[in-house]
């Protein structure tokens, strides 16, 4: 009997036994279904956790240097870094260190109360340099951010996040006003464009900026820096680049191995392939999990079919009685599996997609449609179907037609 | 059409020991023949009809079918004489449920690798005088409808060969006597027809009959058939043989 007559027939029993193709359908299709919804929401959240690190860091072709080992990491704050750090490190970096584009100075400081009259808020302060908001692509909503002028006028004036305008211009245009930072005046010149949150879920918008000159002099009168940002000119030399920064600041800083580094340089890129690693283990995980899902599917729709061939043992005796061979009855049932798994899967792929669509929607991560991941389940489904319909179908064309006539 | 020699069928009990179903029958059967096969229950007749219909293979002996040596012939190759020389026609019908009258005509020709000719199994329909229940599923007709669906089937690829078993054991007499006229019918029109039975109303209607008992062949007598009108309205009587 030819495969598209098998089909036929098997999709004729399907359509008699409906219930019964239901239920056999169901275990596989909520496998897929999960399959396609985890692979989903993890490839979502893999492309938004990139986009949030993206906020976080800039443009992937910077290089971070922060004083203190890595061993005494944290968020570096003037009030908690070792003071090694220094202005004339940066223009080292600048003028020794080749493939570096640009290099940013900053001077951090975390909450530190803010007043616009009777307004207060807490923020964090950088002292930055002017090319910092170019490296990191940052932009101004309104006004202007912090240009080398500023920086050389050690003018007080400001550019603040979304966060603090809330907090001290609700409804209030801040360009131009005057907010004070431990009773220093400061005028603001810009607001920021919002990074929403981090991946931690805690707000990027609660700061100000200032010039790193105005901060060091008129704020902070601190000489030393929290932190460095180089943007390189080629980003694939960055291995190359870390490597010379480092041997450049152990000279500047009398140290030789062993003794330890006093700055630390870290290498966002790397950072970020940690985390797409992290996400794609979690994703890889979850896939697995589906994949049991779906053979769990697939011993449902065997289980259902060994029941079936004994119900219909009546029926295979007649087929074999009126000239079927072992071979069209093994086929038969192995295209009903086939089928039944195919469609379970189909259902499974719809069912997932809208899984993925809701929790899309409930987690704000952006849709992802993986094409690939929706056939690449069907046939799973189809094959999962052809595997476990073999020992029925092996034991359907195995039926003695004489004792199932007789019966 | 059918030659049997010295058949003999075994079967092996559980614990080892043998039983003689059938030992040393022989006989022939000529084309366009109506046969019967009679016997008690445990007779052999059953035996004999699995190795007559390719169901089964026998233990010692040989089978000939339209002259060729079908005894050793494996799984593949009796289910292709099946689908091509052997009408069945079975006590219980053996129709497939959920499944129209015309669908379960069309069946064997599924597995006799050319056409499904729709057409012709309506035509098969009208010739068992079913053609208005050709898409009434099988429960929804009576036994004696089943049964004549079965037959249209059993024609459904031309077989020389019409084998039944105990046609009218699940029908009253006079659907049993329309199943067993119209057999008779086809008989007429040159099948050759063995059907196999415990009742000797039935074997009446053959012109020939073949008795087992405990696995042998007691007896081999030529008879008149019975003599019966084809329908009550129609006044002429045909004689069989």
């Amino acid at each position: 009997m030819s495969w598209a007559r098998t089909l036929g027939l098997a999709l004729q029993t399907l359509r008699r036994n409906p219930l019964r193709s239901f239920l056999m359908m169901l275990g596989i299709a909520a496998g897929i279904a999960s399959l396609i919804a985890m692979a989903s929401v993890g490839e979502a959240t893999r492309q938004e956790t990139l986009r949030q690190f993206k906020r976080m860091v800039g443009n992937f072709d910077t290089i971070t240097i922060q004083p203190g080992s890595a061993r005494t990491r944290g968020m570096p704050s003037l009030t908690s870094v070792e003071p090694t750090l220094r202005f004339d490190d940066a223009t080292a970096i600048r003028r020794e260190v080749p493939n570096v584009r640009r290099v940013a100075q900053e001077q951090s400081a975390f909450d530190i109360d803010v007043q616009y009259r009777d307004r207060a808020t807490a923020a964090s302060i950088w002292g930055v340099s002017a090319d910092w908001m170019d490296i990191r692509g940052d932009e101004v909503t309104v006004g202007r951010g912090i240009s080398s002028e500023d920086e050389d006028a050690l003018a007080r004036v400001v550019v603040i996040g979304e966060d603090v305008r809330q907090a001290l211009f609700p409804g209030e245009d801040p360009i131009g006003k005057t907010l004070r930072i431990a009773e220093v005046p400061f005028q603001v010149q810009g607001v920021l464009v919002s990074r929403g949150a981090g991946p931690g879920g805690s707000s990027l918008d609660n700061l100000l900026l200032m010039p790193v000159s105005t901060a060091s002099k008129r704020l902070f009168s601190r000489d030393y820096l929290t932190g460095i940002t180089v943007q390189l000119a080629d980003p694939k030399d960055h291995d190359k680049a870390v490597a010379a920064i480092e041997s450049l600041l152990r000279e500047r800083h009398g140290i030789v191995p062993p003794v330890e580094d006093n700055f630390t340089v870290s290498n966002p890129r790397a950072a970020v392939a940690q985390v797409a690693e992290v996400s794609a283990t979690l994703s890889s995980v979850l896939t697995g999990i589906a994949v049991i899902a779906t053979l769990i599917g697939g011993i449902v729709i065997m289980s259902l079919m060994l029941i079936a061939v004994s119900e219909r043992r009546r029926e295979i005796g007649i087929r074999r009685a009126l000239g079927a061979t072992r071979s069209d009855v093994l086929r038969q049932f192995l295209a009903e599996a086939a089928l039944i798994a195919t469609l379970g899967g189909v259902m499974g792929v719809l069912l997932g997609v809208g899984g993925a669509a809701v929790a899309a929607v409930q987690q704000q991560l952006p849709p992802a449609f993986l094409w690939g991941a929706m056939v690449g389940a069907v046939l799973m489904a189809m094959l999962t179907g052809l595997l476990f319909g073999l020992q029925p179908a092996w034991r359907a064309a195995n039926v003695d037609p004489i004792q199932a006539l007789r019966s | 059409m059918i030659d049997i020699k010295q058949l003999g069928r075994t079967y092996q009990r559980e614990d080892g020991s043998a039983v003689l179903a059938l030992r040393e029958v022989s006989f022939t059967v000529a084309s366009g023949e109506f046969v019967t096969v009679r016997g008690a229950s445990g007779s052999g007749k059953s035996s004999l009809l699995n190795i007559m219909g390719c169901l089964d293979t026998p233990t010692s002996g040989t089978y000939r079918l339209l002259g060729e040596d079908v005894s050793g012939y494996s799984d593949r190759q009796r289910s292709a004489i099946r689908a091509h020389r052997i009408g069945f026609v079975f006590q219980s019908f053996n129709l497939l449920p959920r499944t129209t009258a015309v669908e379960n005509v069309e069946v064997p020709a599924l597995y006799a690798g050319g056409e499904v000719s729709r057409a012709k199994a309506l035509s098969l329909l009208e010739r068992v005088g079913l053609a208005g229940r050709a898409d009434h599923f099988v429960t929804e007709l009576s036994g004696g409808e089943q049964q004549r669906v079965a037959i249209a089937r059993s024609l459904m690829n031309d077989p020389p060969l019409l084998l039944a078993d105990e046609p009218t054991g699940n029908l009253d007499s006079k659907a049993g006597d329309a199943v067993m006229e119209l057999l008779a019918e086809l008989n007429r029109e040159g099948r050759t027809i063995v059907v196999v039975t415990h009742d000797e109303r039935v074997a009446a209607f053959a012109a020939r009959e073949l008795l087992l008992r405990d696995g042998l062949l007691v007896s081999d007598r030529a008879q008149d058939p019975v003599v019966r009108p084809v329908s009550a309205d129609d006044g002429t009587h045909h004689v069989v043989g």
